[in-house]
């Protein structure tokens, strides 16, 4: 049926379509794809598991890396917003409402570096690099949570310290 | 613009003109003659085929998709955004401030655990001295590096905690959002940095 339809078609449309539609390079260009390269890091090897149309694979469901988690992110980030007026707002120096702050935005910090190494360091090409990662931010958590105890404990806490670094 | 877009443009104009086609032709076909019609056919309906087809192998079609994965953008990229679209109002940009300022405090907490073994002073009391020193210009300008990642991290965070809800998707919505999101935070940026 087509083959018989399509000269005549082809005759219709061609002598209806206006001459923007009959110019080539518009005509290809739905077929194209992107050309441009990733800016940071190289695509590395690209091995493709199955056929040509298999569906991407589906992590098995974990309601601790998937609703909990954003929930809690989402939480963590609402509770952020009194917590990083209020102090400065009310004018007081408070250490618990410090070490709250503090400890909020460190989890709120290594949350979001988290995010920022999953998305940019793909677990299935680079395994080893996603790893050293992972556990470097880690250790640069815990560093820095010790820093931060450190800091509450033996100088004037995170609130008093920007208030007198911005008055100075 | 795509085939089928194509196929349905040449469908109005051309039944515009003759009764010949209605809405029951199928589209794919339409699309499919209008994209290998020769472009000087008016008079001479003669098929040239620009775009061709050829067979490939399971193997070989692997091959090509292996080879267009590596011309794929790294996803969360502001490269993959249309200016005059989405591109101010990217969460993109949340990350970036945020990791900005988490990039910071990183670094400030960690010089300050281990300046009692190298023996410099980043307490708050040595900065904020050093800080007095410096002229007003750069004063602001550090004030201004710190303040307005943080307003725009902040307003825009709430933006997002908006979204998170599932309201404000609409095209104006987002358009008035981001003109908003811009102006407060820089200004936001500038009070902080400039005002108090």
């Amino acid at each position: 049926m087509a083959s018989i339809v399509r000269p005549s078609l082809l005759r219709q449309t061609a002598l209806a379509a206006k001459p923007a539609f009959r110019n080539s390079a518009l005509r290809a260009s739905a077929f194209h794809t992107s050309t441009r390269r990733s800016a940071f890091i190289s695509p590395g090897p690209q091995r493709i598991e199955g056929t040509v149309n298999d569906p991407a694979p589906v992590p098995p469901p974990s309601a601790a890396h998937g609703s909990y988690h954003w929930t809690f992110e989402r939480l963590l980030a609402a509770g952020l917003v009194p917590l990083s007026v209020a102090p400065f707002a009310a004018g007081s120096l408070n250490p618990t409402t410090d070490a709250i702050l503090c400890s909020a935005v460190l989890l709120h910090s290594h949350i979001g570096f988290q995010s920022v190494i999953i998305d940019y360091i793909p677990q299935k090409s680079h395994p080893g690099l996603r790893k050293l990662f992972m556990w470097g931010l880690n250790l640069a958590t815990l560093t820095v949570g010790v820093g931060l105890y450190e800091f509450e404990t033996n100088d004037v806490g995170v609130t008093e310290a920007i208030k007198k670094l911005w008055k100075a | 613009m795509n085939a089928h877009r194509l196929g349905l443009a040449a469908v109005r104009s051309a039944s515009a003109s003759t009764p010949f086609f209605s809405q029951t032709l199928p589209r794919s076909l339409l699309a499919a003659t209008l994209s290998t019609s020769s472009s000087s056919s008016l008079s001479t309906p003669s098929l040239k085929r620009p775009i061709t087809t050829q067979k490939l192998s399971p193997e070989e079609g692997q091959q090509v998709l292996a080879n267009q994965r590596l011309n794929r953008p790294v996803s969360p990229h502001l490269g993959i955004y249309k200016m005059e679209q989405t591109w101010f109002g990217a969460s993109a940009w949340t990350r970036i401030t945020g990791c900005t300022l988490s990039g910071a405090a990183y670094v400030y907490f960690t010089a300050y655990l281990v300046s009692p073994l190298l023996g410099f002073h980043v307490e708050s009391a040595a900065l904020a001295s050093g800080f007095a020193a410096l002229p007003f210009v750069l004063q602001g300008a550090v004030k201004f590096a710190l303040a307005f990642p943080f307003t725009f991290h902040f307003i825009n965070g709430i933006k997002h905690l908006v979204y998170d809800l599932g309201v404000g998707f609409a095209k104006k919505d987002i358009i008035l959002g981001e003109k908003l999101l811009w102006i407060s935070s820089l200004i936001g940026g500038g009070y902080l940095a400039f005002g108090l």
